[in-house]
């Protein structure tokens, strides 16, 4: 489903990401853990090209994108893109539409699709992640569990292959991490693939196929959640695990 | 002081007789002001959306003549710029057909430069959250412009952009100088006829103030439209 190769990314002189290879298969739920500033959104941002990384491959889906030397077709680029979904630490939903209106805006400007199927299929989504008493209401007079909700929503309903999240949870008042971190994990039990930036070691534990760590621009350790969280093998990964836990 | 006072002839303050009598003369100059209003604030936004954009975009030589551009119109007087499109420009053999199409010209392309500067910061206090996530439900640029930034720049320009409109409303006094038969050249006329000078500027006065209050009531209905989605908790 994703596949990466030798992925590169610098600010100026700064190099965030050195040397980036993964693969991620269809139907997995992948965490990506490590420290802050490691460049976990970083490679996030890239996977979705709100970042341009400056060398190596990204395949997702059908689309591949070479990003060594030559000129990058806009094309391609846009292709891509089609094939992830993002949902933000700070939800960015428009606050100018209701719920329903935020969720059918993209396919109905992007897609053109007719308005009546969509809000049929948004306010069935909307049921799904709990929002559909709400789909009236703007975001502003929601609490940020619910609006993390609806921009999940709003992702799903463009049926990206990959759902990417950063740190959905970093940004809401403790007592609201549950209903969303629950909406994701139902979201993995039906196959969704998704790639999800997290400091949240339990939900990591219940809900990921396949650890990342990230340290310095690498990923340092990957494999199997258990093995990862529980039995780091490199030091980098059991010193990172033991600041978390203490 | 008291003496002053004692010598101030009353009946040449105000005489409501002649306010009365002239009054369609001057509702029909107001309409000339209000015509010219309108016409320049609407040229007025649209180069201004054209500037903003090209003072924010990536290319210098779109940024720089805008930026002088933007600076010019700032930094000079509306009239003086009104007297050389009517009184300069035929020396170079360019002469607009009548002094109206000179003065909406003129305030347009003056008032252009102010919409410019509120469109920008309004199009700019939008966040980066807003085209990021559009970004990525794969809306192109001018889709995120039109359906996502430009309705959010909206509500924040529109306070800035009524105060614009009330000093184009007013500028437009400034046409009467290049003899445009707005409502400030009537007062002016029958003032010279009556030498009722204080009678006829007050009931022109009066007659701009009730179209800016008009106006104001406008903005009170657009802002409340626009406001609906803000929380007021
Ligand atoms: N647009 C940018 N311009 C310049 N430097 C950037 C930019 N975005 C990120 N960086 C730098 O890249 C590095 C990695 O940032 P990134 O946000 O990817 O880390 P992170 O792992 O997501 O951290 P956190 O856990 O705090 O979210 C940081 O040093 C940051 O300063
Ligand atoms: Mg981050």
């Amino acid at each position: 489903m994703i596949y990466v190769k030798h992925l590169k990314k610098s600010f100026g002189e700064n190099t965030v990401l050195e040397s980036i290879d993964f693969s991620v298969q269809k139907g997995e739920v992948v965490c990506l853990i490590g420290a802050s500033g490691s460049g976990k959104t970083t490679l996030l941002r890239c996977l979705n090209l709100l970042e341009l990384p400056n060398y190596g491959s990204i395949t997702i889906g059908d689309q591949a994108v070479n990003f060594s030397g030559k000129k990058l077709e806009k094309k391609e680029l846009k292709e891509l893109r089609k094939y992830s979904g993002m949902v933000f630490q700070g939800f960015h939903l428009f606050p100018h539409k209701t719920v329903i209106e935020n969720i059918i805006e993209a396919p109905l400007i992007v897609q053109r699709r007719k308005r009546d199927s969509l809000v049929i299929e948004g306010e069935k989504l909307l049921k799904k992640v709990g929002m559909f008493e709400h789909k009236d209401k703007y975001p502003d007079s929601l609490s940020g569990g619910q609006q993390q909700r609806a921009a999940i929503a709003r992702s799903l309903m463009m049926n990206p292959e990959v759902l990417l999240f950063d740190e959905p949870t970093s940004a809401l008042d403790p007592q609201l991490v549950r209903e969303v971190l629950r909406v994701i994990e139902a979201l993995a039990k039906e196959g969704q693939t998704m790639v999800i930036v997290t400091h949240e070691m339990n939900f990591a534990k219940r809900v990921a196929d396949k650890v990342f760590f990230m340290d310095e621009g690498y990923i340092v350790e990957s494999g199997n959640a258990k093995d990862v969280l529980e039995t780091p093998k490199k030091q980098r990964t059991k010193e990172f695990l033991q600041l978390l836990s203490e | 002081m008291i003496e002053w006072f004692k010598n101030i002839q009353w009946e040449h303050l105000y005489d409501p007789q002649l306010a009365w009598d002239s009054l369609p003369f001057l509702l029909d100059a107001a309409k000339i002001t209000i015509f010219i209003a309108l016409i320049s604030m609407f040229f007025a936004l649209i180069l201004g959306l054209f500037l903003a954009m090209a003072r924010m975009s990536n290319f210098w030589f779109l940024r720089w003549p805008a930026r002088i551009y933007i600076s010019f119109m700032r930094g000079t007087p509306l009239l003086v710029f009104l007297f050389i499109l009517y009184y300069g420009l035929p020396v170079i053999g360019i002469q607009f057909d009548s002094p109206i199409t000179a003065g909406i010209v003129g305030i347009s392309l003056n008032f252009a430069a102010y919409n410019a500067e509120v469109i920008r910061s309004a199009l700019m206090s939008v966040s980066r959250g807003q085209w990021e996530s559009a970004a990525a439900l794969q809306m192109g640029y001018w889709q995120t412009m039109r359906r996502i930034i430009i309705p959010q720049a909206t509500r924040i320009a529109l306070p800035p952009t009524f105060n614009i409109f009330l000093d184009v409303v007013k500028g437009t006094s400034l046409a009467s100088v290049i003899t445009v038969h707005e409502l400030l050249y009537g007062a002016h006329l029958i003032a010279g006829r009556t030498y009722e000078s204080m009678t006829m500027y007050i009931t022109a006065a009066l007659i701009y103030w009730v179209i800016c209050i008009i106006i104001g009531h406008f903005q009170e209905r657009l802002e409340k439209r626009y406001n609906r989605y803000l929380n007021k908790t």
